[in-house]
């Protein structure tokens, strides 16, 4: 079964065209990559996966449920109840991480399991202490954001996904906001998840991770998915130009 | 069970402080029936409490005079329940009007004023006389020229001047004047003439005797008279009916001498022209000085009460005005354009007009507008609800601003979260709020501190009004001081306070 699946997403801001007939599809335990230039879309469609964004048109369904249909041209959304219902089949993890600057590491990662899923404490605090141990921070359970470093911030974000138990994980550019010698540990976390058979995807620009780890790799430009395939084809033998020329200034 | 201490504490600290403030509310609302605990028949005298002889506060806090004493024999002979109710002067036609008073009995001037209300006959002569200091050059009034001359605004020395029926004479020697200036009551016009500021002081004979009396050396009184003019009460125009009353009753006790008996109290028998018919006999009455020096303790007491009155403002005001700025934000911030245009409308408004033109709006609106006389207790209720609606103003786009200043990726991540819109609001949003808006709350705040000393407008006696009147009084500037440092020690608790709550926050970002 396809936990993820878009057919003909299209998305503008002001009447400009940022997203153009998107169409891609996840399957359980897949690890998409999504690779491109800046300003190709890849963190809109993200976006607009994690309802941060409304869609005009297309469809979007997680699971097998169709959530988003489209009709006469337009994307149309469900009402509260289902959107809580497709909201708690993914987690996003930020660029930024996005912490609650107020609350410490474990508040930061119990808050929504307790009062937004209503689960039972005890066993929510037991979580996410295995999760920050997975993450390496068990030392860290009582500081605040602000006293962490980037890296830690990061690691605290993926626990906080991993605790509300979502069938895909979205990582939006992980890595970017990180020192290049810190960005190591967060992608050895991300393949562990991977080897866990934990569904993925990820926007990102490290072609190494990408090529490693990914089941699959998105190339877009200009709004357009230009080439997708597996990473030995799309990373290693590109098809299209632009894919290639993408490639090469990377490499330089 | 793990908890969030450091959180906890603050909200702690924002319990309690409401608490606090719930409690000074439920005094007041104890309090307030007492006050406005109506007997069968009130007689509701307006005065202005800084005009002695006539009406003033005394030492011990007491509303004296010789107006409000004869007003006591009159309501003790009629069996009615006299309140004596201080009012600004500038708003007499207003508390009248509104049934707010009865009548002005004041030292009111008749002439001039003749078809403006319903009168008794007059019951007192008062020229209209200058004082300089002692040792001035300026020997009659002709020496005036080149003078600044001070004098109470709108009183009856100033139309003496400049009024519709001013003299030629009297007309004329005010264009000699360097200046004449308004002064807003008498102690601070003899202030002035004592520092030099102004070189003479016209005003009513009688109030001139009270403030020279003892300070022969300091002031004088000239010979020349600028205008003769008649005392009454004033009632609402065409209310005969107790205007009858009233001034039947006062001809009763200027036959048996007790009006006699009181002017001489008050030191005032010179200029008394009411006269009865039948002979006078002479009434025994209990004449007390009315000079003992000043008291301290009673000065302390009287402005400790004044503070009580200050502190009630402060704390209803900011108790109201919190909560209704926040729901004015979301208002303002509402999706839905009309709603948002009239929350933009009301804060334009609020902010853009004097907080004491809003207070006496609140004030007066009801009956001017309504035609509801809602009593004289309501008042004080006038005082918190246009100080809270002026704040609410202010505390709206202070939360907006900082509702705004809370990054988009805080409410982004609350929605991959699954937080619902209430709960990113009171989890997230909130409490980071707070955080942005402490220091400029903490300014309002301040300001509201000294605000308070508006409610004058509304003669609402809290404590720059007590300073001011035992001031007048007592010819005596310490109570203004006291009142100044008063509010200068309140703001500082009130720094320090917020000063402390802001460095509990600071255990993150």
């Amino acid at each position: 079964m396809e936990l993820l699946e878009i057919n003909n997403l299209s998305k503008s801001f002001d009447g400009k065209k940022v997203l153009e007939d998107i169409s891609l599809s996840v399957g359980q335990g897949e690890v998409v990559s999504i690779i491109g230039p800046s300003g190709s879309g890849k963190s809109t469609l993200l976006r607009c996966a994690t309802f941060l964004e409304t869609m005009d048109d297309g469809e979007l369904s997680y699971c097998g449920k169709k959530v988003v249909s489209s009709e006469n041209g337009k994307a149309v959304y469900p009402g509260k109840a289902e959107m809580q219902e497709a909201k708690s089949k993914f987690s996003l993890v930020f660029q930024n991480f996005n912490l609650f600057p107020h609350y410490n590491v474990l508040k930061n990662v119990t808050d929504a399991p307790i009062h937004v899923m209503k689960r039972n404490r005890e066993e929510v605090y037991e979580e996410a202490s295995e999760m920050l141990k997975k993450v390496g921070l068990s030392d860290k359970e009582k500081s605040y954001p602000c006293e962490l470093s980037g890296g830690q911030q990061q690691r605290v974000a993926i626990a906080r996904a991993l605790v509300m138990n979502p069938e895909i994980i979205f990582f939006d550019e992980p890595t970017s906001a990180l020192d290049p010698e810190i960005t190591s540990g967060i992608l050895k976390i991300m393949r562990e998840l991977a080897n866990e058979k934990m569904t993925m995807v990820v926007v990102t620009h490290e072609m190494d991770f990408a090529r490693a780890v990914s089941d699959k790799v998105i190339f877009m430009d200009g709004g357009f998915i230009i080439e997708q395939g597996k990473p030995s084809d799309v990373i290693d033998n590109p098809n299209n130009e632009r894919t290639k020329s993408f490639l090469k200034k990377l490499s330089l | 069970m793990q908890t969030n201490k450091k959180l906890t504490d603050v909200l702690h600290t924002v319990v309690s402080s409401a608490l606090v403030c719930s409690m000074l509310m439920g005094i007041c609302l104890l309090v307030a029936p007492l006050v406005s605990a109506v007997p069968d028949k009130t007689f509701t005298v307006g005065f202005d409490a800084e005009f002695p002889p006539y009406g003033y506060k005394d030492e011990s806090g007491e509303y004296v005079g010789f107006d409000l004493d004869l007003a006591a024999e009159v309501c003790k002979r009629k069996g009615w329940e006299l309140v004596k109710q201080p009012i600004d002067w500038d708003s007499k036609d207003m508390e009248l009007e509104s049934g707010a008073i009865d009548c002005i009995w004041n030292g009111f001037t008749l002439n001039g004023r003749e078809d403006k209300y319903t009168w008794t006959v007059p019951y007192i002569d008062n020229s209209q006389v200058v004082v300089v200091k002692a040792d001035s050059d300026v020997k009659n009034l002709s020496d005036l020229k080149g003078k600044v001359v001070a004098v109470q605004s709108d009183s009856s020395a100033l139309a003496a001047f400049t009024g519709d029926d001013a003299t030629e004479e009297n007309k004329a020697l005010a264009n000699e004047f360097s200046e004449l200036q308004q002064v807003g009551d008498y102690n601070t016009a003899f202030l002035n003439l004592e520092s030099g500021m102004v070189q003479a002081v016209c005003l009513d004979y009688g109030v001139a005797k009270h403030q020279v009396s003892g300070k022969e050396n300091v002031f004088r009184q000239l010979e020349d008279v600028v205008s003769t003019e008649k005392y009454a009460v004033g009632f609402k125009l065409g209310n005969t009916e107790l205007r009858d009353q009233v001034q039947s009753t006062l001809l009763e006790m200027k036959k048996d001498g007790t009006f006699d008996s009181i002017a001489r109290k008050w030191e005032l028998q010179d200029s008394v022209c009411l006269s009865a018919d039948t002979n006078q006999t002479e009434n025994t009455m209990a004449v007390t000085s009315k000079k003992d020096g000043v008291n301290y303790m009673s000065m302390f007491l009287q402005l400790l009460e004044g503070m009580g009155s200050t502190l009630i403002i402060f704390a209803l005001t900011l108790l109201f005005s919190l909560p209704l700025g926040l729901l004015l934000t979301f208002v303002r911030m509402s999706k839905f354009r009309p709603l948002q245009w009239l929350a933009r409308i009301y804060i334009s408004i609020m902010r853009g007009t004097p907080l004491m033109l809003q207070l006496l709006v609140v004030c007066f609106a009801p009956y001017y507008v309504f035609r509801i006389n809602l009593g004289s207790s309501y008042r004080f209720y006038a005082v918190i609800i246009g100080f809270s609606l002026n704040y609410a103003a202010y505390f709206a786009e202070i939360f907006r601003a900082g509702i705004q200043s809370v990054p988009n990726g805080q409410r982004e991540a609350a929605s991959i979260l699954g937080y619902s819109k209430v709960q990113t609001f009171v989890r997230i949003i909130f409490p980071q709020m707070i955080k942005n808006v402490l220091p400029p709350v903490t300014n309002e705040v301040i300001t509201l501190v000294k605000d308070t000393s508006l409610a004058f407008a509304l003669a609402y006696t809290e404590l720059f009004i007590v300073a001011k009147q035992i001031a007048a009084a007592q010819a005596n500037i310490l109570p203004l001081f006291a009142a100044g440092l008063f509010y200068y020690i309140f703001n500082f608790v009130v720094a320090f306070v917020m000063n402390a709550i802001e460095k509990k926050l600071n255990y993150y970002k």
